[in-house]
Parts: structure tokens; C-alpha cells; sequence
């Protein structure tokens, strides 16, 4: 599939290796030099110094014949008017990447395909809903749904009294079990269990499971709900923007941030939140604030290091549920490993929302969830494959991945040893980043 | 991401005997022509390739089944690996010359092979008469692999290098200042340029079939012209064999051979034009004429020319084999005199252009010298000028500049190294010097034109090292090869 990528910005860079390492024919398009030569030598795509709405560029790294069209550059206009461009040129699907939540609306949508513009992605409301997700299950350190909320994928991480430490999966008891464990994170490895593996304190565990099993799993893990109200941010950033304008009403807000012009500009777009002018890495302020009555802290601020030393902070102070936007991946697992709660990375959140567009442009391809470093993927089982040959148990698979759950019809269930997988039904596979297409070649 | 893993040592060498195990099978399996080719004809050399080919297979298959913990392959390795693989595939590609009777030592075989692989085309064979057939398609063959790279050819088939070790591979080994790539993913490019590779060889050897030339030596012709290596079939040349059909068939596969083949392939992938507007090979082909016109007024000058050929055919074909670093030489340059040696030199010097077959520094490094003194020089009169080197109708970045400047200077120096290290070993001047230009270039010009009946076979064994050297560092263009050498490189 060839796939455009204009715009060699964070999410541009970060789509095009992705996607480059699921081969995938990626082009890069960006009219920064430099930026492309480190992209170009290191990594199995094509770059292509151009303005991304030239159309001689577009022209010349052959848009007609793209399948995908992935418009990511900073400029929301700039992003609509290149989508514009390749789409009269002869491109398959466009993507732009918005600013400015006017267009998500369904009426202005319409107008936008008009355009070219067939898709949208706006990291920063991903990140608001991310951020509201993480607060309504705030005993998780990660939530997902997939199959429209079917299956959820939780990762948690126990409490010392978690009862199955040191317990090997194959010893746990099968029948009451309505959960399935499809990751552990030790550490900065990411491990996929097999029955041989066990929990050990300070793991976060990614279980698997249906609705009504999900306060289960939150007993076990012996972890209590909290219902939160008040919302500190330190940091006023384009996501806590975003996460005001949505969230408002439902939780009390206050913010603060450096910038004297930035907090003026926030009171008047939103006067229900209080804001205060401040270094929030300042302790004296945070006191100031009273920080000990917040629910929940979340540091949102384009530094990822202040984010994740200011959530620490703040879980000194005893607020309960922190959250950082942690914007440098290598930084991701140091801040899990380091107690932080929920990090939030605008990167991840917009290639996962790109690979659903990608499901929709190519029906072979699998529908992801992105972690740090392992992939969630739904993989439609196509008749005569490799894995509906035996039951799971016989099936010798390799090591590396695990098969947490299938749909069949509308039905989910969780995949035992036992359970025989049929053509047709859909299956949730763990998997490490990268190893992808090694498992596809059981389903097809 | 791959943090999971970290190499146990510094440099993953289980990962690298493993590619180079891939690389050796390869090998094999190109081994298989001259040994199909002597069971055919039940060649006398067939056994020599039999044991070649078992042997090779062996250690390949013994490399390959080393598992390696992790698969990493960084900067580091990728070099390492180019310039490995090169020693090693002579090492292994010299095993016929050994087991075949045709009285080489080590030495000479070795020399044989690199010069093969690297396109070169010095023969350290006295004689090819009475030498095996097969023996004379497998160094033809050595250099159509290496005319396009071996490594390339790996890229094209293997899925598995296609990651970030493959990259570094890829620029090492495709030559040029920046590597175009045709298609988005490194192994479609090579696939492409392969592709075009094995279509022209193909056509080279039909057009030489219908001049009435055997099979065999237009299949070999075909291998050795289109590589611009340019090992001959016979003791005698290709000018020899044949009419004036087969010169004009010869001469244009090898000027194709000197062209950009991304641009060949933009061309035929409907954007000619941006083949015509391409700013090298219009300096190719003004320099190719200005040597013609050069060699036409030698001719003139000593009074040589006794037909029409004298004047059109024969300065051409003398000037596009030698820029395109072929070197096939008229049997009768030694008397074209000294302005012609000198522009013969010029031209070895400079090249075809980058990302042909061709040796040399390249027509596109001195575009972008010329360029920057031209700046240079205009800057003394308007110092408060901004300038930048133009190609393309592009702007080329200083840092580009720089790594132009650093090659012609190492290029520079490399050959008067070679040039003393082979005085000292009591070689007269001249041919000292125009021997390392001669294998830094990869064209392999012979001596007669230096008047010396020195051959390379007569040279001393440590001066047939020193150019198997210099040769593999002409073709992976001097700073893969020459990085080894660096301690910052092996150190942490």
C-alpha cells in the first residue's frame, strides 16, 4: 500500500517508521532537509523535499497512485489545502491532521469532503478523551475498547495484596476466570505471557475481559474507585484546552501556567475554569493552590521531563491520580515504571487513529491498539488458515504473542486453551511491535 | 522500542556471519552458471566448480544456521558487513581459480577475483590460452555481480535485511555523493535497478549474437561490458573479434553503463525528461566529446590517421571505455601519443556518473568542485556574496560540499600512497602512480601504453595486495573501507 505521509513533524516522523516497519511503501514529504536526511538514512522509506502544498511536488512522488494521503504538518490549513490538492491529483484517502474541533462537526464535515478531505485526526481531543477515560476508570493505568466496548483491555497495576503474585498462569484456576492476561510489563520490557510466566509486585498486568467482568478484575487487582471532581492542570497546552472546552462541566478545573498572555487568554475562552498565573514547578504555588484537595494532577506542559517530576510532586502530596503527557517516547516506560498513573502521548494516540483509517482503506489489513511497545491487534480469521486447524493448546504458536479473545457474529468470548477458531471470526491478538506480520500468516 | 534486546557484544557478529551466510548462498548459487555451463560442454575446469560450489555452500550453510540472540544490526555492523563481504566473497570466488588448472597461487587468484568483483578488469593471468572456459565465464560473471553490487542484488531477495542495517548497506555500497531512491522501499529500488541491469545485459549479448559472435563469448562480453569491468574472452580484445557493428553495439552499452541508473529507470518509467535536463549526465556527455575531440587532434598531430575510423569510431569507443572506467583500450594506443595518456588519465580520473556501474571519482563530485570554486572565486570580488552550489537547478547544502571536498582529497591522497608504496617496491614512477589511479578507478587499464612490458602478473606479491586493496576501495568509494582503519571506530 502506498501511503503518502506530508509533514516530517513528531506525528508525521513516528507514523512513517511505523509504518514503514509494518511494510508498508511510505513516502515522506516535508521541506525540511535536514529533518528528512536523519529520516532517510536510517529508515526503509522515501523522502521527498517539497512544500506539501506544491503541486509539482505532489506531482512528482506520484500522489495519484497513493492509497492513503496523511496530511500532519503543525498548520491546519496548510494540511486541508495539501489533502485538497492530492485528492483532485487522483489520491485514495485523505487525512488531515486539525486544530480546531469546528471541523469535527457533522455538518461542516460534509463540506470537508467536499473539499478532499475524507478524514481527521486531532490528536489533541484524542489525548482530551485519552485524559477523561483514564479519570472515569481511574483505578486503571490503561483502559481500551475494542470491538465498540465488547472486549476492554485494562492495565493495572496490583496492589501488594494482589493474591495471584507469583502464581504461574497455567496454575490459575480455569473456571472462575473471566479474565484473560495478555501482557506484563516488567520494568522497561514488555513481556506476552505464557503459561510458564508469573506476576510479580510492581508488574503492570494487561488483562483482558468483558463488561460485566471488569469490576472483577478491579477486586483482584485490589484497586478502589474514586469518583473524581476536581481536576488541577498544570500546564495550560493546547490539550488542556482541548480537555476544558469538552470537560467543563463535568469536573471542577483549575489550571495554571506560566505564561501571564496564555492564562489571559484561557479565562476568557473559558470562564468556568478558574486559572492562575504560576510556575507549577514551584512547590510554594501548588500549596498555594491547596494541590492536597484535587482528585486528580495532571501536568500537561510541552516539557515531558517537568510532567513527570511534577507528578511525582504531586503524588507526594497525596493526589490520588496523576497524569502526564509524557511527548518523548523513550520516556514512556521510565514514567509507567516510576508510579505516575496515566501517561498520555499525542503520538500514539494518533498513529493507533490512523491504523482505523488504515482498516477502512484496506480490508486485509488489522484493526490496532497501539501500546509503547506491543500491539493489540483484531485479525479476521479467513477460511482454510493455519489457526483453525486444532484447538489453541495444540496449535504450537509462537512465542511472543497470545490470543486473548474472539467475536464471532456478535458474540464475544475468551480464548482458552480449549476454544477451536473458526473462519470468519475475529481475534484479538498481543502481540510485541514489529512481530505483526509474522502472526498474520496463521490467519490467512 | 527494541530495547527488549541489547547485543551481548559490542558488535552483534552472530547477526553479521548470518547475513554473510545469506551473501555466501548467493554466491553459490551464481556459481552454478559456469558450473552448468562446463557440464554442458564438458569443460575440463567443471570439477575445479564443483568443489567451489560444495565448498561454498558448506560454509554458507554453516554461517546461516547460527542463531543469533538479537538481530540488531546498527551503523556499525552495516559497514562492517559491506566491506566484509567483499573480502570474503573473493576469498570464496577465488576457490575456482585455485581448483581449476590454471597455474594462479593464492596471490593471484585473490588479485584475480577483486578485480573481477570490483569491476576493475587487471588480469593477473599471463595468458588465457589454454584456461578453462568456465574459468573465463566466472570472472565475467565476478564482474557483472559486482558491477551493480552484491549487496544490492541481497536487498532485492531478501526480506530480511529491509530494516535500518539494510539502509546503511544500501548507501554504502550504491555509489554517488546522495543516493536516489526510485521506489519507497529499499527493496523495490533494488529490485528496479537490477532489473534494468539484467534487461541490458540481456540485450547487449543478442546484439553481439548478431554480429555472427559465438555464444559463449557474447555472453561473456555481455557480463564483462555492461559491468564496465571489462575482462576480455581471448588474449586477443573484443576490438579483435569483430566489425565495426560490434564496436558501435560495444561502445553505447558501455556510455549506458556510465549513466545514472535511477535515471534510466525515471526514463523508461515515463519522465524522460528529467533524464534529459539531468545536469550530470549532460556533463558527461560534453566531457565525453571534449576527450573525443582531444584524441581526433592527437591522431591529427602525429599524423596516424589512415582512415574514417581513425577519426570517427576509434577515438569514441577509446573515450567512452575509458571514462566508463571499461578499459578496453585500441591495440594501437601506445602510438596516439602523450597529450592522448594525459587525457586518458583525466578521464579514469573523473568517472562516469554516480550510481552507474562505472568507477572513478564521478562526473558529479567535480561538478560540485567546479561549482564551489567558481562561488569561491566569485566571492573574492563580492565578499559580502551568498552563494550555493547549484545542481539539478537544486541547492546543494555545505555539508554535501564538505563530503565532496574530503573524497576528491582522500581520493587524491590514496592514489600517491599507493603510487610511493609501489616505487618503493621498484616499480618505475610512471607506472606506479598510473596503476593506483588505474585500480582506484576500476578501470584496469593495461600497461602497453605505457610503453613497459610490465604486466600485472610480473608484479611483486606485495604490490598485487596493495592494488587488490586500492581496487575494493575505488568501488565502495573510499570511506566505507577506509572508516575500518579509524580506532574511533572500534572504540566505544
Amino acid at each position: 500500500m502506498k501511503i503518502v505521509i506530508a509533514g516530517a513533524g513528531e506525528v508525521g516522523t513516528h507514523l512513517a517508521k511505523l509504518l514503514s516497519n509494518e511494510e508498508q511503501d511510505i513516502i515522506l514529504l516535508d521541506s525540511n532537509q535536514e529533518r528528512l536526511d536523519i529520516i532517510d538514512a536510517n529508515y526503509n522509506l522515501m523522502t521527498f523535499n517539497g512544500s506539501t502544498s506544491s503541486f509539482e511536488a505532489l506531482r512528482s512522488i506520484g500522489v495519484g497512485s497513493a492509497d492513503l494521503y496523511i496530511a500532519v504538518t503543525p498548520y491546519e490549513t496548510r494540511n486541508i489545502t495539501s489533502c485538497a490538492i492530492a485528492k483532485k491529483l487522483g489520491a485514495g484517502k485523505t487525512v488531515a491532521r486539525i486544530d480546531n474541533s469546528e471541523f469535527l462537526r457533522k455538518e461542516n464535515g460534509l463540506i470537508l469532503r467536499e473539499l478532499g478531505v475524507d478524514a481527521l485526526i486531532y490528536p489533541e481531543n484524542l489525548a482530551a478523551i485519552e485524559i477523561n477515560t483514564a479519570l472515569s476508570h481511574n483505578w486503571a493505568r490503561y483502559w481500551g475498547e475494542l470491538h465498540d466496548g465488547a472486549l476492554i483491555l485494562i492495565g493495572v497495576k496490583p496492589s501488594p495484596s494482589f493474591p495471584l503474585f507469583g502464581v504461574k498462569i497455567k496454575d490459575l484456576p480455569i473456571k472462575n476466570h473471566d479474565f484473560h492476561i495478555a501482557a506484563i510489563k516488567r520494568k522497561t520490557e514488555t513481556i506476552i505471557p505464557n503459561g510458564n510466566d508469573e506476576i510479580r509486585e510492581n508488574d503492570i498486568v494487561y488483562f483482558i475481559t468483558t463488561p460485566p467482568f471488569v469490576s472483577e478484575v478491579r477486586e483482584l487487582s485490589c484497586k478502589k474507585k474514586r469518583n473524581i471532581k476536581k481536576v488541577l492542570i498544570m500546564g495550560g497546552s493546547r490539550i488542556a484546552a482541548r480537555f476544558m472546552r469538552q470537560y467543563a462541566d463535568k469536573y471542577h478545573i483549575k489550571v495554571i501556567d506560566v505564561s501571564r498572555p496564555r492564562c489571559e487568554e484561557l479565562a476568557e475562552n473559558f470562564p468556568d475554569c478558574e486559572i492562575v498565573c504560576g510556575d507549577g514547578r514551584d512547590i510554594e504555588v501548588l500549596r498555594d493552590n491547596n494541590i492536597y484537595q484535587y482528585d486528580a494532577f495532571m501536568a500537561l506542559t510541552d516539557s515531558s521531563e517537568t510532567n513527570i517530576l511534577s507528578c511525582l510532586t504531586a503524588k507526594e502530596f497525596g493526589v490520588p491520580k496523576t497524569i502526564a503527557d509524557v511527548e518523548n517516547l523513550q520516556f514512556v516506560s521510565s514514567a509507567e515504571s516510576l508510579n505516575i498513573g496515566t501517561t498520555i502521548n499525542k503520538k500514539l494516540l494518533a498513529s493507533s487513529r490512523i491504523f482505523k483509517i488504515l482498516l477502512d482503506a484496506d480490508e486485509h489489513n488489522s484493526k490496532f491498539l497501539a501500546l509503547a511497545d506491543a500491539e493489540v491487534a483484531e485479525i479476521p480469521v479467513k477460511p482454510g488458515a493455519k489457526i483453525t486447524r486444532a484447538p489453541v493448546k495444540d496449535l504450537h504458536l509462537p512465542y511472543g504473542m497470545t490470543l486473548a479473545a474472539l467475536v464471532r457474529g456478535d458474540h464475544c468470548e475468551l480464548i482458552s486453551g480449549m476454544s477451536k477458531i473458526e473462519a470468519g471470526d475475529y481475534v484479538v491478538v498481543f502481540c510485541l511491535s514489529g512481530t505483526i506480520h509474522k502472526i498474520e500468516k496463521w490467519f490467512s | 522500542m527494541s530495547s527488549v534486546f541489547r547485543p551481548k557484544f559490542y558488535i552483534n557478529v552472530p547477526m553479521l556471519l548470518r547475513v554473510v551466510g545469506w551473501l555466501l548462498m548467493i554466491l553459490a548459487a551464481f556459481m552454478l552458471f559456469p558450473t552448468i555451463a562446463g557440464l554442458l560442454t564438458g569443460d575440463k575446469g567443471v570439477m575445479g566448480f564443483v568443489w567451489s560450489l560444495l565448498i561454498t555452500l558448506g560454509a554458507g550453510f554453516g554461517m546461516m544456521s547460527i542463531r543469533p540472540k538479537s538481530r540488531e544490526m546498527g551503523k556499525r555492523e552495516a559497514i562492517l558487513l559491506v566491506s566484509l563481504t567483499w573480502e570474503i566473497l573473493a576469498l570464496f570466488g577465488m576457490l575456482p581459480f585455485l581448483f581449476c588448472d590454471t597455474h594462479t597461487n593464492v596471490t593471484d587468484a585473490f588479485f584475480e577475483t577483486m578485480s573481477g568483483f570490483t569491476t576493475t578488469g587487471m588480469s593477473a593471468l599471463n595468458t588465457l590460452h589454454g584456461v578453462p572456459d568456465s574459468i573465463i565465464l566466472w570472472r565475467c560473471v565476478t564482474q557483472w555481480i559486482g558491477g551493480m553490487g552484491i549487496i544490492l542484488f541481497t536487498l532485492a531477495v531478501l526480506p530480511m535485511l529491509n530494516y535500518q542495517g539494510g539502509m546503511q548497506m544500501f548507501n554504502a555500497e550504491v555509489t554517488g555523493i546522495t543516493h536516489d531512491k526510485l521506489r519507497p522501499r529499499v527493496s523495490n529500488t533494488a529490485k528496479s535497478l537490477w532489473l534494468i541491469y539484467i534487461i541490458l545485459t540481456g540485450c547487449l549479448t543478442v546484439l553481439l549474437l548478431f554480429s555472427g559472435m559465438k555464444f559463449f563469448d557474447a555472453v561473456c562480453y555481455g557480463l564483462s561490458i555492461m559491468s564496465t569491468g571489462g575482462f576480455a574472452v581471448a588474449d586477443q580484445s573484443v576490438l579483435d573479434l569483430g566489425s565495426i557493428y560490434v564496436k558501435i553495439v560495444v561502445t553505447v552499452f558501455m556510455f549506458l553503463g556510465g549513466v545514472n541508473f535511477s535515471l534510466m529507470y525515471a526514463a523508461v518509467t515515463g519522465h524522460p525528461r528529467r533524464a534529459l535536463r539531468n545536469e550530470p549526465l549532460k556533463w558527461y556527455v560534453w566531457w565525453i566529446l571534449i576527450g573525443y575531440a582531444l584524441f581526433c587532434l592527437n591522431v591529427l598531430l602525429r599524423n596516424i590517421g589512415h582512415s574514417v575510423g581513425d577519426f570517427t569510431l576509434d577515438p569514441l569507443f577509446q573515450a567512452v571505455s575509458v571514462i566508463s572506467s571499461t578499459g578496453i583500450t585500441e591495440p594501437d594506443f601506445h602510438n596516439w601519443g602523450s597529450l592522448s595518456e594525459m587525457v586518458l588519465i583525466m578521464m579514469m580520473m573523473t568517472g562516469a556518473c554516480a550510481g552507474s556501474t562505472s568507477g572513478g571519482a564521478k562526473i558529479d563530485r567535480f561538478i560540485v568542485l567546479f561549482k564551489f570554486l567558481r562561488n569561491e572565486f566569485y566571492k573574492m570580488m563580492h565578499p559580502s556574496a551568498v552563494t550555493t552550489v547549484c545542481i539539478n537547478g537544486k541547492g546543494t547544502s555545505y555539508l554535501v560540499v564538505q563530503k565532496v571536498l574530503a573524497f576528491l582529497f582522500v581520493y587524491i591522497f590514496v592514489i600517491i600512497g599507493c603510487g610511493i608504496l609501489l616505487v618503493i617496491m621498484g616499480l618505475p614512477l610512471k607506472t606506479a602512480f598510473f596503476y593506483g589511479l588505474s585500480a582506484i578507478s576500476n578501470a584496469g587499464i593495461g600497461t602497453e601504453i605505457n610503453g613497459i612490458s610490465w604486466q600485472f602478473s610480473a608484479l611483486p606479491a606485495a604490490g598485487k595486495w596493495l592494488l587488490t586493496f586500492v581496487m575494493l576501495v575505488g568501488r565502495l568509494e573510499l570511506f566505507t573501507v577506509m572508516l575500518l582503519f579509524v580506532p574511533s571506530f572500534w572504540r566505544k
